[in-house]
């Protein structure tokens, strides 16, 4: 019997579920591209709400502003995602290389800071970058490197697509490092060490046999990179602004909340057509190649290169460097939540009111310190609500997904559950959240509008989060043969049972990462929410961006601390209780 | 007579009473529903909150919102019968007639007793308040307006140093612009050119209002997203800020506590800036009626309206609230500022949008 097979049943509710989530959004907002909205009635006149139109196609493709809605944010999107991509492999590569193949002091520091920048949201990045750099562009008071130094940044360096990119860049090197340094971790190095024995020149050896090894690593990362960058939001929204530089993610948020929702549909689908595009690719490449490293069986390690005289001094420079980027922009927030008169250093002008003071009817309108406000508490709550269940119901999926797809490996619906999870990988938040605004506005059937309920943001977390979980399950049960579940089975041991004292046991700490990924990706996750809300289910993040739109600096930087404490303390907690680390998994 | 007397005089008695009683008993029924939920575009909305909590022991939640999150969250509440929000303050009047009154998502209530006390022209939809927003300069740089011409925000010699908010992020600013190009202010601006230049305009774009909005726009004009930061940005002291910006004028409230030095230039011409009403409408699917009708009624009276009596720039639809002590009354600024008409925004202001967006981006 087919359903007497456990597998077989998770298989197939798994494949109408997530068929529901993810395939039937994306049906939806293709129909809304051939929508009238009500709040286009101002532009498409003398159309009826839900008449059927071309009008978006037309704009956003050949109208004659398309140019400005979509071609021009277009290309600054395809740049920002390839040099971002390329910043990222090329100094995450390299220092993955140096902490794997060198002689590196302070590796265990190193590696320990250099994640950080990753968990952090993007945006703390931009908004550091804003706070030390700006220029009288956009105030008359000064960045704190201008107060400090004197020199005044150019507009080039202080907005647009320079820090952009830089920002990202620095937020994905992590992600590079963690890749890259994984397969140089467990690739079997005994190809290097037979060419040292052979005397072959150290640089031989990179270009011929370490680099086309970890080839497909690299070029995983910049893929991976290149469609997170493309996604990205809050940067470019932070940092692009002040000079007027518009990414395709900009536009959607302005479309979709401004007076034409069609084109802002039919922008989030073209980037899912392109993250989807480029996914395919990397599959393709990885796919020649299918496979997977075993627990065991890894040879001894390879003598590593000596730096010599250069040894202390690029360990420091790395290490200062990623001080930089770690606690310094920390320690500007620290600072700016504290001043009063924006750009005065004064001692005099240094306050706690944006912290617990009680409110002031001449500042920001009387609103109260952050830690005495009744509105961060709720949102801080929703945070935490949100990212803990997304967290479990991700991850316990994810488990099952791995699961049916192991179990049934080789027959078609194993390949289809297992693409159908991964897909939403593809999905660039924004656009991912447009599709269920376009879904979960109306009543559809028997399921009712679930526009403006918490489950709404539980549910897009949990599958936009997946992915990082089926790939924890399905990695981690292709690593457990077959003989040990066979075994139980022979003995009558039913299935739950099995999960629970066998297969999940063995493979606890890959499995939890599938948990603390989602939970720590929720908890800064801000694109992804930011359409979804409403007033009272507002998250920290949505809650910052907020703040940081009034221009009520000092609040937004006192949020952003906050944020980034519940978040390293979750992930320092979790990391103690369990064992389970950012750097075991993969990342978005 | 003596009679008749005392029969009008009981009659009015017996009409107060039943309106005192009307009254108590809207008290009562919106203290039986304990709470209140407002969507505002005013962040003074808690302080008020805790005004009206303090008074009727009734609860507030009170959320701020952005202008066009306030439309898209309250039709989408409506259309979907979410319960959010019972009453809100909203603006930008295109998309609040268009999108939520035109459709029945919000209505006018109009509290009996301000019937009479709020004029008639404000009373559907009832208006909370005008809010005006003003070219201001840096008056620690400059002793005296430095332009009186809004051509002159197109000179070269102003180039990079005219700040306004970005009209994407707050619609009333769109509204602005497209009065702009409306038949009446462009002609006043086609004048207003040739006495800044002396000699008549050359259209190169529909109107003399496109010509201006294309020459800020070519004259590297920088946009903010908050009212909040440009206000600092053109008033801190000791930089030399030779800038000029277009912003709400209740900010100049933060001269003093955040040391700004700040005036309008109120002889701009042809106009000083522009005004724009905040509504006061009730949800359709309210959940708690009567305690937001109530809210509603305590906002329009000088104890809910106190806390935007702290700054200029803000003026209540009550003519028996004055103006903040040394401002100007809104009559006067009437006078000098571009005003919303509902009807010309709904057909143009599309237009404008991609107007502005081809060269803004």
């Amino acid at each position: 019997m087919y359903f007497s097979k456990p597998q077989n049943v998770i298989m197939i509710v798994l494949l109408v579920i997530l068929t529901y989530l993810v395939v039937l959004p994306l049906v939806s907002i293709v129909l809304d591209t051939f929508k009238v909205h009500s709040s286009e009635l101002m532009r498409i006149r003398g159309a009826n709400v839900g008449d059927f139109t071309l009008y978006h196609w037309k704009g956003v493709f050949t109208g004659r502003f398309s140019s400005y809605i979509f071609y021009k944010p277009l290309w600054n999107t395809l740049l920002v995602a390839t040099v971002t991509s390329i910043i990222a492999l090329s100094i995450g590569g390299f220092l993955a290389w140096l902490v794997t193949r060198t002689n590196l002091k302070y590796k265990k520091s190193i590696s320990t800071l250099i994640v950080f920048p990753y968990i952090m949201p993007s945006w703390t990045l931009a908004m550091a970058w804003l706070d030390f750099f700006k220029n009288e562009r956009i105030g008359g008071a000064q960045g704190l490197f201008t107060a400090l130094t004197g020199i005044v940044t150019p507009d080039w360096f202080a907005y647009g697509f320079f820090p952009i990119v830089m920002v990202l860049g620095l937020h994905y090197i992590p992600f590079a490092y963690i890749l890259i340094g994984g397969t140089l971790r467990n690739m079997d190095a005994n190809l290097e060490e037979a060419a040292v024995i052979l005397k072959t020149p150290r640089l031989r050896i990179i270009r011929k046999i370490t680099i086309p090894i970890v080839m497909p690593a690299m070029l995983s990362t910049l893929l991976l990179v290149f469609s997170s960058g493309m996604s990205a939001f809050a940067v470019p929204a932070f940092l692009g602004s002040p000079v007027r530089y518009q990414v395709l993610t900009t536009q959607l948020f302005r479309t979709l909340n401004g007076v034409n929702p069609g084109y802002g549909y039919l922008i989030g689908l073209f980037m899912i057509g392109v993250g989807t595009l480029v996914l395919t690719i990397n599959q393709i490449l990885l796919g020649k190649r299918k496979s997977f490293t075993t627990v065991t069986g890894k040879s001894s390690n390879i003598s590593l290169i000596n730096l010599k005289k250069a040894r202390f001094s690029i360990s420091i420079v790395i290490l200062v460097a990623l001080l930089l980027v770690t606690v310094i922009p920390l320690g500007v927030f620290a600072i700016q939540s504290f001043l009063v008169e924006p750009g005065n250093y004064h001692l005099s002008n240094f306050s706690n009111i944006f912290w617990v003071g009680k409110g002031s009817p001449d500042i920001a309108n009387g609103e109260p310190g952050i830690l005495r406000n009744k509105y961060i508490y709720m949102a801080l709550w929703n945070s935490f609500a949100l990212s803990l269940l997304v967290a479990l119901i991700a991850g316990s999926v994810g488990i099952l997904v791995g699961y049916a797809v192991v179990k049934t490996r080789g027959k078609p619906l194993s390949s289809l559950l297992d693409k159908l999870a991964f897909f939403p990988y593809l999905i660039p938040s924004m656009a991912f959240s447009a599709t269920y605004l376009s879904l979960f506005a109306v009543r559809r059937g028997i399921i009712p509008p679930l526009y403006g309920t918490f489950l709404i943001l539980v549910l897009i977390g949990s599958v936009k989060y997946l992915p990082f979980a089926s790939r924890a399950g399905i990695t981690s049960l292709l690593q457990i043969g077959k003989e040990i579940e066979e075994a139980a089975i022979i003995f009558g041991v039913p299935w739950w049972k099995r999960m629970f004292s066998i297969i999940i046991p063995i493979q606890k700490p890959s499995f939890l990462s599938g948990f603390l990924l989602p939970f720590i990706s929720s908890m800064r996750e801000l694109s992804l929410y930011i359409l979804l809300v409403t007033p009272s289910t507002q998250v920290l993040t949505t809650m910052l961006f907020k703040y940081n739109q009034k221009g009520w600096t000092q609040y937004a930087n006192a949020i952003v601390l906050l944020i980034v404490v519940v978040v390293l303390l979750s992930n320092f907690i979790i990391n103690k209780v369990t064992g389970a680390s950012v750097d075991k998994g993969i990342g978005g | 007579m003596k009679w008749k007397e005392i029969l009008v005089f009981a009659v009015i008695t017996l009409l107060a009473v039943s309106l005192f009683a009307a009254s108590a008993s809207l008290i009562a029924a919106a203290k039986k529903e304990g709470k209140v939920v407002v969507y505002s575009i005013s962040s003074r909305i808690s302080n008020a909150a805790a005004a009206f909590e303090k008074k009727y022991g009734i609860k507030v939640e009170a959320y701020d919102l952005h202008d066009y999150e306030l439309v898209e969250k309250v039709s989408k509440e409506a259309k979907t019968g979410v319960a959010g929000a019972d009453f809100v303050i909203a603006q930008d009047a295109g998309r609040v007639f268009g999108e939520l009154i035109k459709p029945g998502y919000v209505y006018t209530y109009m509290p009996e007793d301000m019937k009479s006390v709020i004029p008639a022209e404000f009373q559907d939809p009832l208006v909370f308040a005008f809010i005006t927003k003003v070219f201001c300069y840096n008056s620690q740089t400059y002793t005296y307006p430095p332009v009186d011409n809004i051509w002159a925000l197109t000179d070269p010699a102003w180039k990079g140093k005219f700040f306004f908010k970005d009209p994407f992020k707050e619609g009333v600013n769109m509204n602005f612009l497209t009065m702009v190009t409306s038949p009446e202010w462009s002609a006043k601006i086609a004048k207003a050119y040739e006495d800044y230049y002396g000699k008549p305009i050359h259209l190169t774009t529909p109107n003399a209002g496109y010509e201006w909005i294309k020459g800020i726009l070519n004259n590297g004009l920088v946009m903010f997203t908050s009212d909040t930061k440009m206000s600092e940005s053109v008033g801190v002291k000791g930089q030399n800020v030779k800038a000029i910006g277009l912003f709400a004028y209740t900010k100049v409230r933060y001269r003093t506590s955040k040391n700004l030095a700040l005036m309008p230039i109120m002889g701009m011409e042809p106009f000083a800036g522009f005004y724009y009403p905040a509504y006061l409408l009730m949800v359709k699917n309210a959940k708690h009626p009567n305690a937001a009708k109530l809210f509603i009624e305590f906002l329009l009276t000088p104890e809910g309206f106190e806390p935007w009596h702290h700054s200029p720039g803000v003026y209540s639809s009550n003519p028996e609230i004055s103006p903040f002590p040394g401002d100007n009354a809104f009559k006067i600024w009437k006078e000098i500022l571009i005003g919303e008409d509902g009807n010309y925004i709904f057909n143009h202001r599309a237009e404008i949008e991609d107007f502005w967006g081809s060269f803004a981006y």
